[in-house]
């Protein structure tokens, strides 16, 4: 019986991170993950994401191994004042985009001041 | 190679990430994976090479490429690999109220392009190479030339 994951080998993505104001803008590279097996989550400001890659052998002896394959798995901190429910995320061409966006009464807001 | 590089300065969360990264590289496997931001030592993209009976494979991790992004070639004993990937330019999300900015927290993906030659060990048919590009992976399958299979020789028995 297989148990999960403490024992898989992973890799940690390299990740683009941008506050846009309205949400934050997660970019991850994940080269071979599964898009419909990537698990988001979002638990106490923490955001989570394990993408699992089905293991590929190329046939006949190896000359060169410059890099191996395996599960991508990061955590990153985001604190207070999001909206987990609104938490969107998509996988193309081995890169997740993660949107997490801002509760709407914790967003910056742009406060006019008025003269006399 | 990556022609792209962050310019910002290191903060207390950038430190306190550094010892992440050392703790994370201590307890998980060799990296070099995906499009490091800083230009690398080592030759860009990554490389697995294998070879069977009938072909050479060689396999590398270009994630946001797809097949109009990258130009393989075979000339002579080398296969040739050059692409590029776009940097992006975040616009600000406001809606109306906010103030448009955009902050960037990392920047590790990174972007230009890239030219890595490999060479061949065996005579491939360049007539025959085929690549898949899929999910970020791509394969390129060179058939052995007739003449670097191996032969089967027949034993007779008089």
């Amino acid at each position: 019986m297989a148990t999960e994951t403490q024992t898989e080998l992973t890799y940690r993505p390299n990740v683009d991170i941008c506050d846009r104001g309205a949400e934050v803008l997660i970019v991850a590279d994940v080269p071979g993950a599964t898009p419909d097996a990537i698990d988001v989550s979002f638990d106490d400001g923490v955001l989570s994401v394990h993408a699992p890659v089905p293991a590929r052998t190329l046939p006949g002896r190896s000359l060169r191994q410059e890099y191996g394959i395996g599960a991508y798995r990061r955590s990153f901190k985001l604190g207070e004042g999001f909206d987990a429910s609104l938490i969107s995320a998509e996988c193309r061409r081995g890169v997740l985009e993660i949107h997490v966006p801002r509760l709407a009464a914790v967003r910056p807001r742009k406060i006019a001041v008025r003269t006399a | 190679m990556a022609t792209f590089h962050a310019g910002i300065a290191p903060r207390l969360e950038d430190v306190r990430d550094e010892f992440d990264r050392l703790w994370t590289s201590l307890t998980t496997a060799p990296p070099l994976h995906g499009w490091p931001a800083a230009p690398a030592e080592r030759p860009f993209p990554a490389v697995n090479v294998a070879e069977s009976d009938e072909a050479l494979v060689v396999e590398t991790e270009l994630p946001g490429l797809d097949a109009g992004d990258v130009d393989i070639s075979v000339a002579g004993d080398e296969l040739v690999l050059r692409g590029s990937r776009a940097g992006r330019p975040e616009q600000p999300e406001g809606d109306g109220e906010q103030p448009a900015t955009v902050t960037w927290h990392r920047r590790e993906r990174g972007s230009g392009t890239f030219e890595r030659r490999i060479e061949l060990p065996v005579a491939v048919d360049a007539t025959r190479v085929e690549a898949r590009l899929v999910d970020g992976v791509l394969t390129v399958t060179c058939p052995k030339a007739p003449q670097a299979q191996p032969r089967r020789v027949t034993v007779r028995s008089s």
